[in-house]
């Protein structure tokens, strides 16, 4: 027996893994036509699909709105960086943003959980914006024109090797990163943890008398969705071969909130879709004008007035139908 | 003599020059149902988040089974066996009236639990079966919380502060707004809750009060004026003074 929580997760596998047949799909299509361009691009919104994945963590089940998530892509982003300058070894690299996911997601998570509400979201803003300058004013860092010569990467996965040079290669490796970000994050919300981040979202005030703290469990959702954004920034300099200070601008933050808004909020799965959404048509616009920005806040607005649970708002009923057929 | 297992010593707190709750001292005896009663502003629901651990005293002590709880945030009055329910209805009103249970019975289970998929948790879920027959809420167990009646939603309220099979559950008007067939329907719930968990209870409804309880703590002006058996204290004249007005 399963309640209706679990079946709704259910039916976001299905939609997930209607994404990652979709993902293949385009890497044999891109292998075939030699296309480096779009297989580069589809990478790219894999990476912030990942970012959106933690914006969602903290908006959609724990009910906090972070401004500055970018802060841990970013972060994750020039650890990951200076340690394949350093020693070009991809577990050692993931290993080090997991790390500073951990202990900056740690740090942050006590000062901004200490407020709630619109005061979050601006600790969160105000902390992603002091990253952002002082890596901006930091020569070794690269300073404003970010670090460049991140070297080309061999990544042993045991059976095969993988360059990050090939864009096939790379874009499924990035597949299989945000794969296991995905279920790890839909494991932990299946809990009752993850449970409990949503009683917070839907009512703080009556969580302590249910016998939780919930300054550990928003920490905990806080810790996690920093870690989740310190392994997808990892991954961005092995695609692009460089970082820059661009990485933990608010742009970043609230392009990663856009996105798990058209995605729909409180799914996972949305956050996915809406980057891969995001990222196309950013894109596909950009290449016809420079002003890009009125079109994606055209289209943000006209998804929060007509579509306020998103794109998975319209493809979710559909798949629990399918999945709750046949149970209680 | 029947043993105290909440004991309330001198307990206190002020706003500003308000005295909400002054050196209250009372005792709840093991499975009976004590009423906190008194007009309004007497410092009731004060008293609540004062025992509850929602607001911490100034002054006096809350002791559970002789251990000193007093001061102890709501989550670790939990562990140590206190529940309550709120006055004005405190669910997860998004979520389904199962999953409301299942995450109050959820501390029945190791922390460990908290790491596992939810269908693991068995012991909260049989404790969820076991509270949707108890009161009746079976047949709604799917709905969302916000879509059940104004009764049933304070039947919940009650489910969900005893889901974690507490030592002392607080009930803060239990039948605030009921109609009178729900009000009469509440009290035999309490009254079965009795037989198993020592019941603090505020009630506006005099004959409820009366016909329910063991034992009836006055409050007025946020000290406690009489304490005793409903008879002796309905005949008490400092009661009929302050609460039934002045004659």
């Amino acid at each position: 027996m399963h309640d209706a929580l679990t079946l709704d997760a259910r039916a976001n596998h299905w939609l997930a893994l209607a994404l990652g047949l979709a993902c293949i799909g385009t890497a044999c299509i891109g292998y075939a036509i030699g296309d480096t361009f779009y297989l580069r691009l589809a990478t790219e919104a894999l990476i912030f699909g990942g970012l959106a994945l933690a914006v969602d963590i903290l908006l959609g089940y724990t009910g906090l709105l972070s401004l500055g998530q970018a802060l841990y892509f970013g972060l994750g982003a020039y650890v990951s960086a200076v340690t394949l300058i350093a020693f070009p070894s991809f577990w050692t690299a993931m290993g080090a943003a997991l790390a500073t996911g951990l202990f900056g997601g740690l740090i942050g998570g006590l000062i901004a959980n200490r407020v709630r509400g619109v005061y979050f979201a601006l600790i969160t803003f105000g902390m992603a914006q002091v990253a952002a300058k002082a890596i901006y004013n930091t020569r070794s860092l690269g300073a404003s024109d970010g670090l460049i010569g991140v070297p080309v990467l061999d990544v042993n996965l045991g059976i095969v090797t993988v360059s990050t040079a090939s864009p096939v290669g790379f874009f499924l490796l990035a597949l299989g990163v945000v794969t296991l970000l995905y279920a790890l994050c839909s494991y932990l919300m299946d809990t009752p943890f993850g449970r409990l981040l949503i009683a917070i979202r839907t009512n703080e005030a009556r969580v302590p008398f249910l016998g939780f703290r919930t300054t550990t469990l928003r920490l905990g959702s806080f810790v996690l969705a920093s870690c989740v954004a310190s392994l997808s920034g990892a991954l961005y300099p092995m695609l692009r071969g460089f970082v820059s200070p661009e990485l933990l601008f608010f742009s970043t933050s609230g392009n990663a909130v856009i996105t798990v808004i058209l995605g729909g909020v409180g799914t996972l799965v949305g956050a996915l879709y809406g980057s891969i959404i995001f990222t196309i048509v950013k894109s596909v616009i950009g290449s016809w004008t420079e002003h890009h920005l009125i079109v994606i806040g055209i289209l943000f607005m006209a998804v929060v007035i007509f579509l306020p649970k998103g794109l998975m708002g319209l493809a979710q009923p559909l798949m629990r139908r399918m999945v709750h057929r046949g149970k209680p | 003599m029947i043993e105290a297992v909440l004991a309330v010593e001198d307990l206190s707190i002020s706003f500003g020059g308000l005295h909400a709750v002054d050196a209250v001292t009372f005792t709840a005896e093991r499975n009976r149902i004590t009423t906190v009663i008194g007009p309004n502003g007497a410092g009731k629901s004060t008293l609540f988040n004062l025992i509850s651990g929602a607001l911490t005293p100034v002054r006096g002590h809350v002791r559970l089974d002789g251990i000193d709880v007093t001061g102890a945030p709501p989550n670790r009055m939990l562990s140590a066996g206190l529940a309550r329910s709120f006055q004005i209805t405190s669910l997860f009103f998004g979520l389904t009236v199962a999953e409301n249970l299942r995450l109050a019975a959820q501390r029945l289970e190791p922390n460990l639990r908290l790491w596992l998929p939810t269908g693991r948790s068995r012991r909260a879920r049989e404790r969820v079966r076991s509270l949707l027959d108890q009161f009746g809420l079976a047949d709604k167990a799917q709905y969302p919380a916000g879509a059940l009646s104004h009764g049933e939603q304070r039947r919940l309220e009650i489910a969900v502060a005893l889901a974690a099979e507490p030592k002392v559950l607080l009930l803060d008007e239990p039948t605030q707004g009921m109609s009178h067939g729900d009000t009469e329907l509440t009290a035999t719930y309490v009254r079965k809750l009795a037989q198993s968990v020592t019941v603090l209870l505020i009630e506006h409804d005099i004959g409820l009060v009366m016909n329910l309880s063991d034992k009836v703590v006055v409050m007025n002006q946020g000290r406690k004026i009489a304490e005793g058996p409903p008879a002796v204290v309905r005949a008490d004249p400092a009661v009929q003074s302050a609460y039934f007005g002045h004659a």
